[in-house]
This record gives C-alpha cells, sequence and structure tokens, in this order.
C-alpha cells in the first residue's frame, strides 16, 4: 500500500495514435497497471505538443482519432516503481518515460478489511512507553488567518498523530505575561488554551520540528506517559460483531 | 516532604455511554469507589483521536462528542487497581499513565 512520504512518480509520454499489439499504449498501460496492483494512475491528453519525431500534434474538434501526446502518471513506492518499469520500457515503443521524486503527503484509500490489521499493529505499537506535547497558547492567536489552535490540530491530523484534544483555560499567565481572564456570559477573549498530543516518541518529534515554527510566543513541554491502552471504533465493532 | 505518584488521564468521547449515564461520569464514580485519591473532568473545545473524527466546538454549548479528559492522581499501586476496570469500560480511547511527586497534601 502506499504510504505517506518519499515516493516515486513515473510519466509516461506517448501518441495517442501509438499501439502495442494492436491497441492504444495508453490503454494497454492503465489496464496492466491496474491489474499488477498499483495505487493509482491517470490519464491525460495534451491539447498541443511536440516530440520523438519533431511533428507539432494540435488537437483538432470533432476528429475522432487525434495525434496528441497522452500523459499517463502514476505515484507509487520507489520499490514498486522498480519493479514496474521493465514491463512500462517494453510497452512504449516511442515516447519518453521519466521517474521523478515526490512526497506523499495525503493517501486517503477507501478503508478496506485488511487495514483493520494494520491499525491494530499501530495500537500494539502505542501502548507501552510514549511521549506527551503539550503546547500552551492563546486563543487570539493566529495562524494563516485562522485560530493556531486550529491551525495546530490540522497540522497534526495531516501528520498522522494518535491524537491530540485542544483545552481551553479559564484562567492563566504565560509568555506574553499577561493575566487572562474569562468574564460574563464566556464573552471573554483571549484565554489560554492547551493542546495535548500522546504518540510515539518519534512521531511526538516530527511533530515539534513543525510546531516550533507556528508558535510564536507560548511553551511546547515534552513528558514521559505509559500508554495502558488506545483503542478504535473499527477494532472493537469488529469484535462485537 | 514529597511523595511519588502516578496520574493517569483516560481519553473519552463525552457522548460515550455506559450503562445509561455519561461514560466520564460513570468512571468518576468507579474511581471514587475504589478510594482514588480524587479525579478532575476536563472537556476539550476541540480534537480528534481513536475514532478520527475531529470535534469542534460551537456557541452555545450545542456542539457534542467534544473530547473529554479525566485526570486521577494517587499512589501506583492505588491507581492500577483502577486499570482493569477501565480497560473494560473504555471501548474508544486512550488511557495513559505518567509520573508525578505530590508536594504535601491536605486531607489525606
Amino acid at each position: 500500500m502506499l504510504q505517506t512520504g518519499p515516493a516515486k512518480k513515473l510519466v509516461v509520454y506517448v501518441n495517442e495514435t501509438a499501439r502495442y499489439e494492436g491497441r492504444p499504449v495508453h490503454e494497454v498501460l492503465l489496464h496492466w497497471l491496474q491489474e499488477h496492483g498499483v495505487a493509482g494512475a491517470t490519464v491525460t491528453k495534451a491539447l498541443a505538443g511536440y516530440g520523438a519525431h519533431g511533428t507539432l500534434h494540435v488537437s483538432r474538434p470533432f476528429r475522432i482519432r487525434e495525434d496528441v501526446p497522452i500523459r499517463i502518471e502514476v505515484v507509487e513506492s520507489a520499490e514498486r516503481i522498480n519493479h514496474i518499469l521493465p514491463f512500462v520500457y517494453d510497452m512504449v515503443p516511442q515516447g519518453l518515460i521519466e521517474v521523478q521524486d515526490t512526497e506523499v503527503v495525503k493517501h486517503s484509500p477507501q478503508p478496506e478489511p485488511a487495514s483493520e490489521a494494520e491499525r491494530e499493529r499501530e495500537r500494539i505499537k502505542l501502548e507501552g512507553r510514549a511521549k506527551m506535547l503539550r503546547v500552551y497558547i492563546d486563543e487570539d492567536d493566529m495562524w494563516e488567518g485562522a485560530p493556531l489552535y486550529e491551525a495546530i490540530l490540522k497540522t497534526l491530523r495531516m501528520m498522522d498523530v494518535a491524537g491530540a484534544t485542544v483545552y481551553r483555560g479559564v484562567l492563566g499567565y504565560g509568555a506574553r505575561n499577561r493575566l487572562h481572564k474569562s468574564g460574563f456570559l464566556g464573552l471573554s477573549h483571549n484565554l489560554p488554551i492547551m493542546i495535548t498530543v500522546v504518540d510515539s516518541a518519534e512521531k511526538v518529534r516530527r511533530a515539534i520540528s513543525v510546531l516550533d515554527e507556528m508558535v510564536g510566543a507560548g511553551l511546547i513541554v515534552l513528558s514521559d506517559v505509559e500508554v495502558i491502552k488506545y483503542t478504535h471504533a473499527a477494532t472493537t465493532r469488529e469484535g462485537e460483531s | 516532604m514529597t511523595e511519588a505518584v502516578k496520574i493517569l488521564r483516560v481519553y473519552v468521547g463525552e457522548d460515550d455511554r455506559w450503562e445509561g449515564v455519561p461514560l466520564y461520569e460513570a468512571i468518576v464514580l468507579r474511581l471514587r469507589e475504589l478510594g482514588i485519591a480524587g479525579a478532575s473532568v476536563f472537556r476539550g473545545i476541540a480534537g480528534f483521536g481513536a475514532n478520527q473524527r475531529v470535534a469542534e466546538s460551537v456557541p452555545f454549548g450545542l456542539s457534542h462528542d467534544m473530547p473529554m479528559m479525566i485526570a486521577a492522581v494517587d499512589t501506583e499501586e492505588k491507581i492500577r487497581r483502577a486499570l482493569p476496570l477501565l480497560d473494560e469500560m473504555v471501548d474508544e480511547g486512550l488511557v495513559v499513565l505518567s509520573d508525578a511527586s505530590v508536594w504535601g497534601a491536605a486531607g489525606r
């Protein structure tokens, strides 16, 4: 399965009229990639271009068979790309094949039963020694036009941190040495905000390097914790059925 | 005079129930039955966790399933006595322990 982090992008440029065993190359390639469990592939048609032959190909309306470049794009792990490359090479008679380094930021396929085992492994991995991260900021702190605590929460989620909770204090003073106090009918503002995170030391350290940049005035503390239990909704429901 | 203790933190959802009452309430009552020195419940204003849902509060208390955190402090021996119970009660959430020191406590 495709994981977030470093990956490879494979791009193939062929002409729409190019054939492999009598069928359009891009069709053959797409089916082959699907059959071989490649995470995903996209075929796009160019408006115009020139390439191996040096001839300019332009898309013209109302023509059924167009002589334009087709681009097939695949993102997979370096290992998978290396495995499929010889086959792709063979299927593309004329054109261009390139491989580039890329980084997968988000990959959220449909949940499948197989991923249950993975979550279970993750759960077991988290139990035992772990770290608790606490971030203290102000409610009015902003980041890119949104409340900083919301931005931090989104960032942590993107980093696939096990969980985070945001609390609003009722009173406090801190980095800016101003006293924050909640007022009548909850109309006060700029109260202290605390965000707590529990995850493995490695995940928490990675989160710190990102949060360090986001937290201008505030406090970030780290402490040791022992995880006794960490359960997902999916795992328990599986057990009940 | 300092005393080594453990802090127990339990993270559950506000809407989680246990035998008809809110789970966080049931946990506090059971901790009291076990003679744990004290427990406090905190309500988060946003968060995500075991269920991977993002909860965010809306004004006038209309929001629901906010993250709830129950914190209790006592000796390791007493806290560990509560763990099997929590294991049974917490279906979806997180239970963590950490070390702390108590500098004197009134009423003990």
